[in-house]
This record gives structure tokens, sequence and C-alpha cells, in this order.
């Protein structure tokens, strides 16, 4: 990875934060919040990547980003099962059905 | 030895999921078995066993499972409310297939909880910590109620940040150290040459647990995930789950890595003084049984935290002295509020009053775990608020350490409101019928009272035996 390379994987790593954070706060519906969450952790898996690349330990670092990809499907399929049930009580996926806790 | 704690859950786990028909009370009776067989096993162990530094297994240079005193006291808090909940589960969840499901959860959850006691690297720790926030979404929802899964996606979304703040953090270390097992990571971290960059991806990952632990800034999500959790399931997550994922990794890493630190210190002390005062606050406002509870919860753990921020070795027994009273008179309080809830049908206390004249054993109980958790002689919980103020003291932290003894006043206040509401005074009318429950809840209420009871009765042996000792980990 020549010096460019590098500066447009960083920039890269920066805009999914930034598009997983807007999208994460914009939105009212539930699929589209796990989507931003999905994107923000695709971000930090490059950002570990960048990390064992600057440090020469790629390594360790491969080792993580399998890990994490593993984790984030078992992550995804739990919290898919948790919205579909919600989906079937509500008929909708709207965050704003979801305001019986309060105190 | 030690592996035996994993690979005995392990075991029955596979076992009871060979065939289809096991029943799910087979799997109760085996897991409680199993659980007990911890405590005591864990408790037997004489404390000069635990000289060296204890390695119990090893794979590679940087993964290894360890086991010292603090663990000990950890693994005994585990064993004896993984066996409550089983007792719990196996009268309150009716449905067998949700029972099976309960019990295999448990069994995962106890497998995942006692690999996180015994690690030694971060990546690992955060693993194992990813794991069983996943087990405690299902374990929320496990009845699919309009509630619960509201409860657990809150849960799930607060913890997906948490682990987006704890990855973020893991990546910042991998700039500075090789390696991600604890004690070279402070070496790591003593010889490089920018603190900033150290104190940013220690902050993001202590965020990270702040979350996990329900403390103040974040202690929202735990109200809700406890008060809609089914009874069993909210025993478990509010006695142990949240405590070893959120409070124990918050401990061992301050152990290890930031111990020295004073700003991280001081960080650490103020958000558990502000979980202190929010939670004991909120808490008097609720209408909810197991709302109130929650909101006890993050109280006495901004305890935990607090004695964890002060970083003297007598500090550091003094919390994991509070953690396993925590972990004994909550979960005593949330079998009571499981006993009220399947005589009534309902957490609201409005509707509750007088209930110790009907149900006596449930009634008892439920003011030792209140004396305990407000600090009452001689319960444990008062020996415990007892070395945190002294702790606090000792290492000039006067503010603190008057802070804490009038934050148990509030303690105090909101749970005299709660007796009075369910269990003092009155019959309150329509509840004439009500009857004390079965053996299957009495007993885990007694076995738990007994234990509140013992430790503060027996204070000294205890202290001798498993406090003291924990602070000779900081010689190592």
């Amino acid at each position: 990875m020549n010096v460019s390379l590098f500066g447009l994987f960083s920039v890269f790593v920066i805009l999914l934060f930034i598009a997983g954070t807007y999208s994460i706060l914009v939105t009212f519906n539930l699929i589209r919040a796990l989507i931003g969450i999905e994107i923000l952790i695709k971000a930090v898996t490059l950002l570990i990547i960048l990390a064992g690349y600057l440090t020469g330990n790629l390594g360790l670092a491969q080792a993580i980003a399998i890990t994490l990809i593993v984790i984030e499907v078992v992550f995804m399929v739990v919290a898919g099962g948790i919205v579909l049930s919600i989906f079937r009580h509500h008929g909708t996926i709207d965050t704003r059905n979801l305001r019986d806790l309060k105190g | 030895m030690f592996s035996l704690l994993v690979l005995v859950p392990f075991l029955i786990l596979v076992a009871v999921n060979l065939s289809k028909k096991v029943a799910p009370n087979v799997a109760c009776s085996l897991t409680a078995l199993a659980t007990l067989a911890q405590a005591g096993f864990v408790v037997s162990l004489p404390g000069t066993l635990l000289k060296t530094n204890n390695v119990i297994f090893t794979w590679l240079p940087d993964f290894k499972l360890a086991i010292d005193e603090f663990s000990i006291v950890v693994l005994a808090a585990i064993g004896i409310v993984a066996f409550v909940a089983c007792c719990v589960a196996r009268s309150t969840i009716n449905d067998p297939g949700q029972r099976a499901t309960f019990m295999n959860l448990l069994l995962v959850a106890l497998i995942g909880m006692n690999t996180t006691v015994m690690l030694r690297d971060i990546f690992s720790i955060y693993l194992f910590v990813e794991t069983i926030a996943i087990i405690s979404f299902v374990l929320i929802s496990i009845d699919r109620g309009r509630l619960a899964l509201e409860g657990a996606f809150k849960y799930l979304m607060l913890s997906a940040f948490a682990t987006i703040l704890m990855l973020s953090s893991i990546a910042l270390m991998l700039l500075f150290s090789p390696t991600l097992e604890l004690s070279g990571l402070a070496e790591a971290m003593s010889v490089y040459p920018n603190p900033i960059l150290i104190k940013l991806s220690i902050g993001l990952f202590l965020c990270g647990l702040f979350i996990k632990s329900g403390l103040f800034p974040f202690h929202w999500w735990l109200p809700d995930a406890y008060s809609a959790a089914h009874s069993a399931a909210s025993v478990l997550l509010a006695g142990i789950i949240t405590k070893v994922v959120g409070v124990y990794v918050l401990m061992r890493l301050s152990l290890s890595i930031f111990g020295e630190s004073l700003h991280i210190q001081a960080m650490v002390m103020a958000v558990g003084a502000l979980s202190i005062i929010t939670g004991a606050v909120l808490a008097m406002t609720q209408k909810n049984f197991k709302r109130m509870l929650a909101y006890s919860s993050i109280s006495q753990v901004g305890y935990i935290i607090l004695a964890t921020g002060v970083g003297t070795p007598f500090a550091f027994a003094a919390a994991a002295f509070h953690f396993f009273n925590h972990a004994t008179f909550k979960s005593l309080l949330f079998v009571n509020a499981a006993s009220v809830e399947k005589r009534l049908g309902t957490m609201d206390m409005r509707e509750m009053g007088g209930l110790s004249n009907r149900m006596p054993a449930t009634g008892i109980t439920s003011l030792v775990g209140f004396l305990s958790t407000a600090g009452l002689p001689p319960f444990s919980g008062f020996w415990s608020k007892f070395m945190i103020v002294l702790a606090l003291w000792a290492a000039g932290k006067y503010f603190y350490a008057a802070f804490a003894l009038l934050a148990s006043i509030l303690t105090l206040g909101y749970m005299l409101i709660l007796q009075r509401n369910v269990f003092f005074g009155k019959l309150k009318d329509g509840l004439g019928g009500v009857k004390e429950v079965g053996p299957g809840l009495v007993i885990p209420q007694l076995v738990l009272a007994a234990i509140i009871v013992l430790v503060g009765v027996c204070f000294p042996f205890v202290l001798n035996k498993f406090i003291f000792p924990v602070q000779s980990i900081f010689l190592k």
C-alpha cells in the first residue's frame, strides 16, 4: 500500500463512521437503525485492519477481523429476530411505537 | 481442576440437547447441581493454594486462562446466582419449551461468565462480553411479550454502541501495543510517549463498560430491560450477568491497565458517585416493583465503581466484597419480586400491601434483603459499605466518603417505601386469597437470606479467608 492508497483507505473508514452514525440518528425505522450499526461495525473492523497495517501487526489484526465478522453475524441474526417479533406485535417497525416502558 | 468450571456446563449443555426426550426439569436439576458444586468448590479453596500467579491454561503466548483471589469471589457469586435462577425458572416458567430454552441460555451464559472471569487478554474479554450480551437479548425477550421485546431492543441498540466504542478502543490499543494480553498491554502503555492516545483508548473502552453495566449517563436501558424481562431472566440479569460483563471487567482492567492514572480514577469515581445518587433518587419515584429494584441496582453498582476508582488495595477488596454482597441481596429481592408476581400477576406497587401477613417467608426474606441493601448491621451489606467508606476515608477522599455515607440514607429511604407499599401494613382489599409460594421459590429465598446473614455474622472469618487475600493481587 503506498501513501495515496493509505490516505484513501483512512478517508473511507471515516466516511463509513459518518454514514453509520447519520443513518442511526435520522431514522425511525428499526431495520435502518440495524443497518447503521452494521456499517459502524464494518468501519471499526477496517480501523483495526488499518491499525494492524500501521504497526506491522497484520496477523493479529486479521485474526481479530475474522472473529468480528462471525460475532457480527450472530448479533445481526438475534437483532433481526427481535425486530421480526416486534413487527408481529405492532404491525410496523417504527421506533415511535416503542414507548410503552417509562419511568 | 479449574477447567471443569467451563467443561462441566458445556458437557451438560451437550447432554441435554442430544435427544429431544430429555425433560427440561432434568436440565434444571443438572444445572442446579453443577452451579452448587461450583460455589462449593470455589469456596472450599484454601487461600494458600493461590500463592503463585495461577495460570491454568495456555494456548498461544497471548491467550491464557488464569485465576486469582478476586476471580474466586466472583466465581462463587456466579455459582450462587445461577443456582437461584435455575430454581426460579423451574417454578415460574410454565411452558416446557421455553423452560428448555431458558436452561440452554443459562448454561451458555454460565460458560461465558466463568471464562470471562479467567481470561487475561482484552480482545477475548470483549468477545465473551459480547457473547453474553447476545444471550441476554434472547433471555429478556424469551416470552416474546410486547414489553419484553421493547426492553430487549433498547438494550440491543445501546449494547451495539458499547461494542463499537470497545472495538475502536482495541484498534487504538493495537497502535501502541504489539499484544492485547493485559500485562503486555500495561507494559506497552508505560513506555509509549503519547499519553493522549492511551487515555483516549482507555476512555473509549470505559464508556463501553459504563453502558454495559448501566452506569449513570447510560443507565436508562437497564430498568426497561429488567422490568420487562421474565422473572427468572431478571434474577439472572440483575444478579450476575450485567455485573460480570460490566463491573467485573471494569475492575479487572482497573487492576491491570489504568490503575495508576489519576485522571481516569477521578472519572471512574465521579461516574460511580453520580450513579449512586441518580439510581437512589429515581428509585424513590417508581411505582413498579422490579423497576424500583433496577434503579436500586444502578445505585449499588455505583458503590462498587466508586470503590474501584480509589485504586488502593483495601478499596479494591471492599469493592470485591460489595460485588459479592450485591449479587446475593439483589437476587434475593428479585426472587421476592418473582414470588409476588407469581401470586398477584402484577408488579404495580399500588395494588399491593400487607403481603407479609399472607406470604410470611417472602416477607421476612425480603426484609433481610432490604436491611442488607440499606447497609444495616449485622447483615452483609453493612460490612461492605462500611469497608467502602473506610477505604475512601483512608485514601483521603473525604468528600466521597461523606457522600457514600449520606447516600446510604437515601437507600434506606427507597427501601422503606418499597417495604411499606408491598409487605408492611394492612392487607389490601381483594388480596385475602393470596397464599405463600411453593418450595420452588421459598428455598432459593431462604438460601440467599441465610448466605446474607451468615456472611454478616461470620464477617471476620469471611474477611480473613476471602476478602483480605484479594489485596494481594496488587503485589503481583
